[in-house]
């Protein structure tokens, strides 16, 4: 066993603030990370909702191939709010502010994050962006889809550059919890928490952290210049002053590929905890995992143009970034393996955040695979723009994303309140959502390759027995969401108590009280190994006052 | 912590050592304040590519009715710029070495120069647009390119000189120390990268 | 780090239903060999073929993969549940890795990701790079919200449908006259969007005849749902020239010179051509207005009696309905609560054609 490395006197672990007592300070500008990641979680849900009722709203529409529900402009506005509102204010929120915040300082033993006012106006441009991206609706909404290609976006609506704005205060905000999170990261872990000793959640933190804080500054870039070009009439994109609209393409999708592994790294850093606390064994392939997520988020910035094969790229081009999107294959192959993989020989104890995770390795290599076909240019020239696209981005979204953030919802929901969710009503809520999801997804890939575009108020009529399917399951899907919504609510008072450590798992967050206290450890705990050994003792020292009542640490005078 | 005095001539004020804090501290704001530094460098290089990217679609370079920038004048005022880059070194290194005079007299270089930066930017934008009529707007990719990137250097290194302003102010009220004087690394390291970008600027408007 | 695993033992259950998932791989395999993607939707073009072909081989490489890690992972789930029976405490087999199963499993997926990318490239370089010589070069212009089409010694474009003859190979250039549309015959199973400013190529040889439909696959404003068009494939030979011809002859008299943008001052009326008028109507005007009364609407209302209905004595714009006002529509667009119509700029009319077209609506009483 490795040395253990000294403990830091009179360091940042022993500088204890006195926990601030004043409603406003305690819970709504707070700098505690525990504080902000649940602040992240319930504004995520907010906007879960509205998306979610946009996402109806687009159902009921093409429940007939005339639509006539809304008409084809408020359609086009509600699907553009729909996507931009899901990936920018509920998936990337939820995946890294919400459980970013709330579990990885635990889970390195450190007391907060490396810049806690930062944290905390990281989250407080997150809401105004949501009021500003919703508010575009008053001045008529961006209406060309979340991708927003000018010169279709530069006659958009005055609402579009509301779309910009809020995006843009998105983007900074995530920025900065990028680079909140990587110095915490590198700076903050508890003695002996080496990398290879690091929960794989912080792990796939760490591969995201680079990638929000870089990508998304290129996004901001290509904000501003839209913004510009918008309000100020500053050429960039539009082709008939010298600009070119398949700049913009360039620009947001060097930010938003890797973004789509922002949306679904975290994911995975869930589904590696939950599987090995619940099957009740050492996750398969531990370096493998950690080095993939790695090796994905270096991938993700090569692969950018494989959004635009059909927008009029030199062919020769084309080849790189199929062949390069190809090989994420690789390592994304390797996280299914493991995980199933730990499967084998466990003891799995079947509780609703189980059910999620392996749900969501079925749905997530689903569309993993539909990923790999949407690689090879060929294919894509016959699919690009249609329903397939819509059922693979739904299916690593919705089955790869959500689930995965449900699942870690159920996990550590009793370390959040103290409280369980019910079990029985979580069972229901995965059986329903799961039917639902697939019922709704799983058709549209055969219709986008027999002719039905992406983004249409109205559609060919041989489509309408299929949409009316769908339509009817995505209700199932809704309703499962209502029932998760509901059990989160209701056991907030009236779930059974929790304890500890209600799973028995073995990352350093469960071994302190449900809620942790302001300080989080009354000693910073020492690591001697990886923590998903059953058979071991657990690998840490130090935590022997958590459980008691032993005063935690005395705050250093106010500064 | 001991309330440092006004430094007198050129002793600075001593206090025991920093203390584990205020190393781990520094650690932290050093490795945060670099990476804000990276993203910086992504907005810069991001516009960077757009600009590089339109010059390529095709189109004759400068447009037509605009003649080549005056390189000759950018030369001087960016030697301006650089020479700002060494004076703030040199404030540095004489902050170091205890020698309050003569860091107050490089730091006071420093946000001249760079306010004759700002200067002679401003005398540039001012010939563009009364003489060429070239403007942010109306001069198609090269107006739009030209005037956003700079003018985006032009606001950090504006930001730079209220900074450094603010750090002179603060080092003469006695806010730094011999051992503690992160804030002053900060914008030393802050000012380097202003003269960084504007070289690639200066390259790519400029000279190719 | 030295390996602590205890020995790994699959057992008997384990191998049979490994043997269950390969022979559904096997079966699922020959179902996706076998299928028939023409009898799904047809093949009109050689490209369409090889695609399908990709597809295919995709669907039967991944469709194994899929059974055996969906496969494994529901036996897993089931047979390694906890049961009552366990003691609460109860751990699995403590298992951390196996360097040489993990080795097997990056590899054999990068000898697949690899064939895979051999095979996309010999497909993708039948249909970017391959050319057939000679056959006939068109051009499709995307519009908000239609297609038109240009063919040699056509003048201007023409809103009919694209008419290809078989077996004849065809160069399409498409581009745009306002937003980025895309051009997409799902029959051909390729697209290529339609910038402005830009002119992308696609390069097909027709091989089935029939009349098939071309969609907008790229969001382009309020009634992307409705731009549509159909390209007919001919088999017969003087079929196809009797069409061209036709289209030769009804535009020999448009000019195919290109209005100056952003035109500003009002237009000359005089010495409109009513006949030419007729021909510019059915290429310019006919895809979003009907020579019928005014509620018969496509995108814009009908034209009939425009300048002289009772019922309707101003323009959409709240101008009196003037020979003068109804050219200045043509010339600016018109955006409003009855929709959006692009300008002349955006239509490529020149002054004499909105000259014309106004001789032409005057005289539909």
């Amino acid at each position: 066993m490795a040395a253990v490395e000294t403990v830091h006197a009179g360091g940042i672990a022993d500088h204890v603030h006195p926990e601030p007592q004043g409603f406003v300070r305690k819970y709504i500008f707070s700098i505690d990370h525990k504080i902000i990641g649940i602040q992240y979680m319930i504004t995520g849900f907010v906007f879960l909702v509205l998306a979610g009722l946009l996402a109806e709203v687009i159902r009921v529409q093409l429940m007939h191939a005339n639509g006539g529900f809304v008409s084809a402009d408020t359609y086009n506005e509600v699907y553009s709010i729909h996507g931009s509102a899901m990936v920018w204010l509920v998936v990337i929120p939820l995946a890294t502010g919400a459980f970013g915040n709330f579990v990885f300082p635990l889970q390195i033993g450190a007391r907060d994050v490396a810049f806690p006012w930062l944290n905390m106006i990281s989250f407080w441009l997150f809401p105004p962006a949501g009021l500003l991206l919703f508010g575009s609706f008053l001045l008529g909404a961006p209406a060309a889809g979340w991708t927003e290609y000018p010169p279709m976006s530069l006659q958009g609506a005055p609402g579009t550059s509301m779309w910009c704005a809020a995006i843009f205060l998105v983007g900074i905000s995530s920025t900065m919890t990028g680079l909140n999170f990587l110095v915490t990261l590198l700076k903050m872990r508890a003695p002996g928490m080496t990398f290879t000793r690091m929960p794989l959640f912080c792990w796939a933190q760490f591969a995201t952290a680079p990638m929000s804080m870089i990508a998304t500054t290129a996004l901001a870039a290509a904000l501003a210049a839209l913004f510009m070009e918008r309000q100020f009439g500053v050429p960039f994109f539009d082709p008939t002053k010298g600009g070119s609209p398949i700049l913009w393409q360039h620009m947001f999708w060097f930010y938003s590929h890797p973004a789509v592994y922002i949306m679904i790294l975290p994911v995975f850093g869930i589904i590696s905890e939950i599987f090995p606390t619940f099957a009740r064994k050492p996750i398969f392939g531990y370096k493998m995992i950690a080095f993939s997520s790695v090796s994905i988020a270096l991938l993700s910035f090569m692969v950018w143009a494989h959004h635009m094969f059909t927008s009029g790229m030199a062919p020769a081009l084309q080849l790189p970034f199929m062949v390069l999107t190809m090989l994420i294959a690789i390592p994304t192959g390797i996280k299914i393996f493991s995980w199933v993989a730990t499967l084998w020989e466990g003891k799995i104890r079947y509780t609703t955040a189980m059910l999620f995770a392996i749900g969501f390795i079925a749905t997530f290599t689903f569309g993993g695979i539909t990923g790999v076909f949407l690689s090879a240019v060929p294919f894509d020239l016959h699919a690009h723009g249609t329903y397939f696209i819509v059922a693979h981005l739904h299916y690593v979204l919705v089955g790869g994303s959500l689930m995965g953030i449900l699942a870690g919802v159920y996990y550590w929901y009793p370390k959040m309140t103290g409280r369980l969710m019910n079990d029985k009503l979580g069972h229901w809520t995965f059986w329903l959502f799961f039917i639902g999801f697939n019922g709704t997804f799983l058709p549209m890939h055969m219709l986008g390759l027999l002719g039905m575009p992406r983004r249409v108020a109205t559609y060919d009529p041989q489509f309408q027995h299929w949409n009316q399917i769908e339509s009817i399951f995505s209700f199932v899907m809704t309703f499962a969401l209502l029932l998760f919504f509901a059990n989160m609510l209701w056991s907030i008072r009236h779930g059974k108590k929790a304890g500890s450590n209600p799973w028995g798992a073995r990352t350093l967050e469960w071994q302190i009280p449900s809620p942790p206290h302001y300080y989080n450890f009354k000693h910073i705990p020492t690591v001697f190994s990886t923590p998903y050994d059953f058979a071991e003792p657990l690998p840490y020292a130090g935590l022997e006052d958590e459980l008691n009542d032993t005063p935690g640490p005395m705050p250093a005078a106010v500064h | 912590m001991a309330v440092a005095s006004l430094p007198h001539g050129d002793a600075l004020a001593h206090d025991d050592g920093p203390d584990q804090l205020y190393v781990e501290t520094r650690e932290l704001r050093l490795q945060g304040f670099l990476l804000f530094l990276v993203s910086d460098v992504v907005l810069f290089a991001s516009f960077i590519f757009a600009y590089l990217y339109l010059r390529n679609t095709g189109q004759s370079w400068p447009p037509a009715g605009i003649s080549r920038l005056d390189v000759a004048f950018a030369s001087v005022n960016s030697m301006v710029l650089f020479g700002s880059g060494c004076t703030m070194h040199y404030a540095l290194e004489n902050w170091k070495h205890n020698n309050f005079t003569k860091y107050a007299v490089f730091m006071v270089a420093t946000i001249v120069l760079g306010v004759m930066f700002l200067g002679g930017q401003g005398y540039e934008y001012t010939t563009l647009m009364l003489k060429d009529h070239v403007t942010w707007s109306g001069s198609g990719i090269f107006g739009a390119s030209f005037f956003t990137l700079t003018g985006m250097h032009g606001f950090h290194v504006a930001v730079g000189v209220i900074y450094l302003t603010t750090l002179l102010l603060q080092s003469l009220h006695g806010k730094y120390t011999k051992d503690k004087y992160f804030g002053l690394t900060a914008g030393t390291l802050y000012w380097h990268f202003v003269d960084v970008i504007w070289v690639v600027l200066f390259s790519i408007f400029y000279l190719i | 780090m030295e390996n602590r695993d205890p020995v790994v033992h699959l057992d008997r259950n384990f191998w049979i239903v490994t043997a269950i998932f390969a022979v559904l791989s096997a079966i699922s395999v020959w179902y996706f060999g076998t299928l028939d993607f023409s009898k799904l939707q047809a093949e009109s073009v050689t490209q369409a073929v090889q695609i399908d072909s990709l597809t295919r081989f995709l669907l039967m490489s991944s469709a194994p993969l899929f059974i055996f890690v969906i496969g494994y992972l529901v036996y897993f789930s089931v047979r390694y549940r906890a049961r009552k029976s366990d003691p609460p405490d109860a751990i699995g087999t403590q298992i951390h890795d196996n360097h040489s199963l993990e080795l097997w499993w990056t590899v054999i997926p990068t000898i697949f990701v690899v064939i895979m990318a051999i095979f996309s490239v010999k497909i993708w370089y039948g249909i970017e790079i391959e050319q057939p010589a000679g056959g006939i070069v068109v051009e499709s212009i995307g519009h908000q919200w239609f297609y038109t089409f240009r063919y040699p010694n056509v003048h201007g474009e023409i809103p009919d449908a694209m008419h290809l003859e078989l077996n004849v190979p065809v160069t399409l250039h498409v581009t745009s006259s306002d937003v980025i549309h895309s051009f997409w015959v799902p029959t051909m199973r390729i697209k290529a969007d339609m910038v402005p400013g830009l002119i992308n190529t696609l390069h097909f040889t027709p091989i089935n005849p029939g009349t098939y439909k071309i969609i907008c696959t790229e969001f382009c404003g309020t009634l992307h749902s409705e731009m549509e068009k159909q390209t007919v494939v001919i088999e017969d030979h003087a079929h196809f020239v009797a069409w061209y011809n036709g289209w030769v002859n009804k535009t020999k008299n448009l000019s195919d010179a290109l209005p100056k943008a952003g035109a500003g001052a009002p237009v000359a009326l005089a010495g409109g051509d009513a006949a030419a008028g007729q021909v510019l109507f059915g290429t310019k005007c006919s895809a979003c207005h009907k020579v019928a009364p005014f509620d018969q609407k496509i995108v814009g209302p009908g034209l009939k009696g425009l300048l002289n209905d009772p019922k309707h004595p101003n323009l959409v714009d709240g101008q009196k309905a003037t020979p003068e006002n109804v050219a200045a529509i043509i010339q600016h667009g018109y955006t409003g609560d009855m929709g959006h119509m692009p300008d002349m700029t955006a239509n490529q009319l020149t002054d004499k054609d909105i000259a014309n077209l106004v001789e032409f609506l005057k005289n539909q009483k």
